[in-house]
């Protein structure tokens, strides 16, 4: 069973690593990863806008981004790809390469979740730090950029990371539109080899649990030390992003 | 300079300010001091509108705070409004420095050069020129406090208001952040301040406000106000502070 499953990554570990490319489009673990990280670094700045309209007074503003976030929190994940994908080819008139479809999906989804992520972390932040900074005669938006969101957003790393290893595992639901990600490969794979499926989903289960609990890990990592410098210690709070690095070397 | 007339102030059913009348004049202390839940920080919050109210005027500068303002004008006059909080309130994510320099340049568009001299100039002021690189995380109570005075500052207000400032810190400590709020007094400054340190009050004070169930009861000199205080609940809380 195990020399089996190392023939088979012998054999195909280029087909799991990029699927067809170049004579295909692009699939494997990369498209996987791709798909994953377009899809988180799109649905955030989205989601910091759900997160602040569903906040505001303006029933405008609050209404149908409460109603976007409670629809799609309703909704299974697959319901919202069978819909993108039966829905933009009628708005546009055209077909949509499926990795096109899934990204609209995961960008709309993750990006309804991570608002309830982004709202908890403003909405957790002590109601002085919003009076200091209208006090100081900062404008809503200008305390929100300045004051309240570098603070919410830097707590809610870990939160994000998780959110980012969910939407790992979600793009695997891709296959059922024929994406071409990492699922997809392996039951490629198994469709040629025919005798074999539980080594090659068993390889499947492997990879997916490596990079997910690598970021999971990395996540907690991280929420230990937020959590420490929030008690107040020797780190200041601020200059995340030289702090996170060699954590994330360490990790991956 | 800050005008109450008539106001009125409900949370909910529950009436925290009561047909509020007084006046602060420019160059005039006034001390705010009575029980807890008497309203004085509902009342030191609705001059800048942090606190709405339901009838009545706030004049600041002979302008009406509590008008229908557009948002730019209620921040342009919140901007001319020192305010400094009990649990100070600095911005955990930013150096000392930069949480002088954050609202000079944000919202006054100072130049960063000139908002940061500025801001040397303040922390110099207030004895923490050393700290200027450091956050609020690693500085004490005291220190803090005098940051968060300095950021106020910083906007040039004519006004400073004070919501307990030492309320919060280590006996220790208390007196550092007084002695910066006195020598702002000497200076001329204009100042409301809600506190219960009655002999900071005495020395200080132009004027001490009593208040109890949102009324002001007692309006007087220091001398007057802690010698001869004519009201029964005014005369009960001096006494339960053992400054009789
Ligand atoms: N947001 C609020 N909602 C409801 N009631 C409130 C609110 N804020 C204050 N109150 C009530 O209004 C009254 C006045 O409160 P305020 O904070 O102004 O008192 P205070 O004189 O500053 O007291 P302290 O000395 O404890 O700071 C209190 O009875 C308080 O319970
Ligand atoms: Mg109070």
């Amino acid at each position: 069973m195990l020399s089996n499953m190392i023939t088979i990554i012998e054999d195909n570990w280029l087909l799991l690593l990029i699927g067809q490319y170049p004579n295909g489009p692009l699939g494997g673990i990369s498209s996987t990863l791709i798909l994953s990280v377009l899809g988180i670094v799109l649905a955030f700045p989205l989601s910091v806008l759900i997160a602040l309209a569903r906040l505001s007074h303006w029933k405008v503003l609050n209404w149908p981004a409460t109603a976007l976030v409670y629809i799609v929190r309703g909704v299974p994940l697959l319901m919202l790809i069978l819909w993108v994908y039966f829905l933009v080819p009628l708005l546009i008139g055209d077909s949509v390469p499926g990795f096109v479809t899934m990204l609209c999906t995961l960008v709309i989804y993750e990006g309804a979740f991570l608002s309830e992520i982004v709202r908890g972390g403003i909405v957790a932040l002590p109601a002085g730090q919003m009076d200091a900074a209208r006090a100081l005669g900062h404008s809503h938006f200008g305390a929100m950029r300045y004051v309240i969101l570098p603070q919410a957003l830097y707590n809610m790393m870990p939160s994000i990371l998780s959110q980012f290893v969910s939407t790992i595992k979600e793009t695997t639901l891709g296959y059922v539109i024929n994406v071409p990600e990492l699922t997809f490969a392996a039951s490629q794979l198994n469709n040629r080899l025919l005798t074999k499926p539980f080594e090659i989903f068993a390889i499947l289960a492997i990879v997916y649990f490596v990079v997910c609990w690598s970021l999971s890990e990395l996540a907690n990592r991280l929420e230990k030390r937020i959590d420490k410098q929030r008690q107040g210690d020797d780190q200041p709070a601020a200059g995340p992003l030289e702090h996170a690095s060699p954590q994330t070397r360490g990790a991956t | 300079m800050i005008q109450f007339s008539h106001v009125n102030k409900f949370y909910g059913s529950y009436q925290a300010l009561v047909d509020v009348n007084a006046t602060v004049n420019k160059g005039e202390v006034v001390v705010v001091c009575g029980p807890s839940g008497s309203g004085k920080s509902t009342l030191i919050r609705t001059v800048n509108r942090l606190e709405p109210i339901q009838s009545g005027q706030v004049l600041f500068d002979g302008q009406n705070v509590h008008a229908d303002l557009k948002s730019a004008e209620l921040n342009r006059l919140r901007a001319r409004i020192g305010f400094v909080f009990q649990s100070f309130n600095l911005f955990p994510h930013l150096s000392v420095l930069e949480n002088i320099m954050l609202s000079p340049v944000r919202v006054n568009a100072v130049k960063r050069g000139e908002a940061s001299q500025t801001a040397m100039r303040l922390l110099d002021r207030v004895g923490l020129a050393h700290k200027a690189k450091a956050y609020p995380a690693q500085l004490s109570g005291g220190q803090q406090q005098r940051v968060a005075i300095a950021r106020a500052l910083a906007m040039e207000p004519p006004v400073m208001l004070f919501d307990e400032p030492t309320s919060s810190l280590d006996p220790e400590m208390v007196g550092e952040v007084l002695a910066v709020i006195r020598s702002l007094a000497a200076d001329g400054m204009t100042m409301m301040c809600v506190t219960h340190e009655m002999n900071f009050a005495r020395d200080v004070a132009d004027c001490v406000w009593f208040m109890d169930a949102g009324k002001i009861l007692e309006i007087g000199a220091p001398a007057d106000f802690f010698s001869n205080p004519q009201h029964p609940r005014a005369q009960r809380f001096l006494s339960d502070l053992h400054v009789r």
